[in-house]
C-alpha cells in the first residue's frame, strides 16, 4: 500500500517544483531541469532495471537516439512532435533489439547493454563523418522555462510509469523474474514478453529525455549525446537513491546534482571518483539505497 | 589495395596486436576463470602498468624493458590484494555473493571510474608518450622501431611462458583443474583458496606488464582501459574460458580482424569493429564466456 503513498508524495513534490520558473533565475531553473531530468532516466532505468534485475548498462543509447532523431529533423519537424517521434523511436529500437539481448543474463547482459550503446554510438559517429558533420547546431530553440515544463511533464509520467508498473501483474512479473526467471516461467510469468515490454517502456522517457536535453544544449555531438557515463549516471541516480521505491530516484538525483554542483565545474575528476566510491559502497553494502534507510520504510517484499 | 594487404608491415601489426591481446586477455581469463569474477576493472591494470612504466622512465631513467619486472610486481601485490579482498567477501556470504553477480559487476565499473578519474587527477587527462629505442629496423618489407619490436617479441615470449606454465606446471596444471571443475578439483586435492590467489597475482602481473608494453608503442592516457578491457572479453568468450591456446588463437583472431578491417575500410570503422563482434559474439553465445559447457543455473 506504501507505495500509492509514496508515488502520490513524489508527484506533489514535483508538482512543487513548477514553483521554480517563478524564481525568475535562470540558473535555478537550469539546475531544476538537471534534477528532474536524472529523475525521469532514473525512474524509467528502474521500471527494467530495477525490477527484473537485468542491470542495463546501456540505457544512453535511447537517449542519444532521441538526441538524434530531435537534431536530425530539427526545422522540419516541431519539437510537439518530434519530442513525442524520440520516445517512441527509442521505444521501438528497444524492441528491435529486445529479442536477441534479452536472453542474454546476468553480468552478460551488463557488458552486452554497454556494447550495444557503444556500437550504436560508433555507428552515429562514422554516419554524421561520412555526412560531413562534426557536429550539428540547432537554432531558435524553446526557452528555458518551456523545456523546464517539458522535463517536469517528463519526470512526472516517468515516476507514474514507475509507480505502475510495480503494482500492475507486470511488476510483480518482472519482480518474479529478478529472484528467479526459470521458475517464474515455471508458474506461468510470460518471462520473455514481460521483459521486452518493460525494456520499451523503459527506453520510451529517455528518448524524449534525450530529444528535449538537445534543445538545451542546442547542438549535437555524438561523443556526448552517447556518453557511457550517462547511462553509469542514471545507474548511480537510481542506485544511490533506492531502486526499487518510486521515491529512490528522486532522492538520488537531489544528492547527486548536489554533489555535481559542489564539484563539477572546479574538479570535474574528483566529481566522478565520488560518483564511483558512492556507486561501489552502495552496491555493495547498501544496497536498498538511501531509501532502504528512511524511517518510513516501504511495506515487505515478499 | 592487394598490396596493401599483402605487405608484411600489415601482418606485423596484426601480429603485434594480437600478441598483445593475446597477454592481456589470458590474464583475464586467469582471474574470470577460477574466481568467475567479470573484472570490468583489468583495463585499469593495464593503464596503471602504462603509467608507472612512463613514470619510471621519464623520471628515474628506468628503462621500459627493465621497468617490466617492476610492474609485474606492481600488478603482483595488486592482484593479491584484489583476491584477499573478494576472498574475504565470499567467505562472509557466499550466496549473496553469488546472487549479486551483476550488482557485483556494476562495483567494479564504480570501481574502473574511481581509477580512471584518480589518474586523470594525478596525471591530467593528456596523453603521454616517451621515446625509446626509436630507431627503425625493416624485417622483410615491414619497418619497424625498436621499441615496437622489443615490444612485440616481449608479449610473445610471455604468452609462451604463461602457456608452458599452464600446461607443463603442476600450479598451472592446477589453475586449469579450477577453471574446468572447481568442485572436482577441490576433491583431487587442489588448494582452491591458494590457487586462486596464485590466479590473480598471474592475472594482475601480466595485464600490468602489458600495460608496460602498450606504453613503449603508443601514447598512454587515464582511459585508455575501457577499449582494452573490451577486447580482451571477446578474446576470452572466443577463446573459451580456461582454454590458454583458444585465447592466443582468438586474441590473433581479433590482432587480424582489427588490423586488416581497419586498413580495408577506414580507422573510423575501428571501433564499430571490435564493438560490432563483441555484440555478435554475446549475441551468438548468450551463455557467455562458459562455452558450451554452460552451468545451467
Amino acid at each position: 500500500m506504501s507505495t500509492h503513498r509514496d508515488a502520490a508524495l513524489v508527484l506533489a513534490a514535483l508538482a512543487a517544483a513548477a514553483a521554480v520558473p517563478a524564481l525568475g533565475s535562470d540558473y535555478w531553473t537550469g539546475l531544476a531541469i538537471t534534477v528532474l531530468m536524472w529523475v525521469a532516466l532514473a525512474q524509467s532505468w528502474s521500471v527494467f532495471s530495477g525490477l527484473s534485475g537485468y542491470v542495463s548498462f546501456g540505457h544512453v543509447v535511447f537517449y542519444g537516439l532521441g538526441a538524434y532523431l530531435v537534431v536530425a529533423s530539427w526545422d522540419r519537424l516541431p519539437p510537439a512532435l518530434s519530442v513525442p517521434l524520440a520516445a517512441l523511436a527509442a521505444a521501438a529500437f528497444a524492441l528491435a533489439i529486445g529479442a536477441p539481448v534479452l536472453r542474454v543474463r546476468g553480468p552478460y547482459f551488463v557488458i552486452l547493454s554497454f556494447g550495444v550503446a557503444e556500437l550504436v554510438k560508433f555507428v552515429v559517429i562514422a554516419v554524421e563523418a561520412a555526412a560531413g558533420n562534426a557536429s550539428r547546431l540547432i537554432l531558435r530553440t524553446p526557452e528555458i522555462d518551456a523545456i523546464f515544463y517539458a522535463m517536469l511533464a517528463l519526470a512526472a509520467a516517468a515516476t507514474a510509469l514507475a509507480w505502475g508498473a510495480r503494482v500492475t501483474r507486470l511488476g510483480q512479473g518482472l519482480r518474479a523474474i529478478r529472484e528467479d526467471e526459470v521458475a517464474a516461467e515455471t508458474l506461468g510469468v510470460p518471462a520473455a514478453r514481460y521483459k521486452l515490454a518493460a525494456l520499451a517502456l523503459s527506453a520510451a522517457i529517455p528518448g524524449a529525455v534525450g530529444g528535449t536535453m538537445a534543445m538545451r544544449a542546442t547542438y549535437f555531438e555524438p561523443l556526448q549525446a552517447f556518453d557511457p557515463m550517462v547511462s553509469f549516471t542514471m545507474i548511480a541516480t537510481a542506485v544511490i537513491g533506492g531502486s526499487d521505491d518510486v521515491r529512490g530516484p528522486v532522492l538520488g538525483a537531489l544528492l547527486l546534482v548536489l554533489l555535481s554542483e559542489l564539484l563539477w565545474a572546479g574538479a570535474p575528476q574528483l566529481y566522478m571518483v565520488v560518483l564511483g566510491v558512492l556507486v561501489v559502497v552502495f552496491v555493495l553494502y547498501l544496497p536498498d539505497g538511501l531509501c532502504g534507510r528512511l524511517p518510513a520504510a516501504r511495506a515487505p517484499r515478499a | 589495395m592487394l598490396e596493401t594487404l599483402a605487405a608484411g608491415q600489415l601482418a606485423f601489426a596484426a601480429l603485434a596486436l594480437g600478441a598483445l591481446y593475446g597477454l592481456i586477455a589470458l590474464g583475464l581469463n586467469l582471474v574470470y576463470g577460477t574466481m568467475r569474477l567479470l573484472n570490468v576493472a583489468h583495463g585499469e591494470v593495464v593503464m596503471l602498468g602504462g603509467y608507472a612504466t612512463y613514470w619510471a622512465f621519464t623520471l628515474a631513467g628506468v628503462p621500459p624493458l627493465a621497468a617490466v619486472a617492476l610492474t609485474a610486481a606492481g600488478g603482483a601485490a595488486r592482484g593479491a590484494a584484489a583476491a584477499q579482498w573478494h576472498l574475504r567477501r565470499l567467505l562472509a556470504s557466499p550466496r549473496a555473493a553469488a546472487r549479486i553477480e551483476a550488482n557485483s559487476l556494476l562495483a567494479f565499473f564504480g570501481l574502473s571510474i574511481v581509477v580512471q578519474n584518480l589518474a586523470a587527477l594525478a596525471f591530467s587527462s593528456t596523453p603521454r608518450g616517451y621515446e625509446y629505442l626509436p630507431a627503425v629496423i625493416r624485417i622483410g618489407d615491414a619497418a619497424v622501431t625498436g621499441a615496437r619490436l622489443a615490444a612485440v617479441a616481449l608479449a610473445i615470449a610471455l604468452c609462451a611462458a604463461v602457456l608452458l606454465f599452464l600446461r607443463r606446471h603442476t600450479f598451472g596444471l592446477a589453475m586449469r583443474a579450477l577453471i574446468d571443475h572447481r568442485a572436482a578439483a577441490a576433491v583431487v586435492g587442489v588448494d582452491v583458496d591458494r590457487v586462486q590467489r596464485g590466479s590473480f597475482v598471474l592475472g594482475f602481473a601480466t595485464a600490468a606488464v602489458a600495460g608496460t608494453l602498450l606504453s613503449m608503442t603508443e601514447q598512454v592516457s587515464p582511459f585508455m582501459g575501457f577499449p582494452v578491457t573490451i577486447a580482451a572479453f571477446v578474446v576470452v568468450i572466443l577463446g573459451g574460458l580456461g582454454r590458454p591456446e583458444g585465447t592466443i588463437a582468438a586474441a590473433l583472431v581479433l590482432g587480424v580482424v582489427e588490423t586488416y578491417g581497419v586498413a580495408l575500410t577506414s580507422p573510423t570503422y575501428r571501433s564499430i569493429l571490435v564493438y560490432g563482434v563483441f555484440v555478435l559474439l554475446l549475441l551468438a553465445r548468450p551463455q557467455g564466456l562458459l562455452g558450451r559447457r554452460a552451468i545451467v543455473r
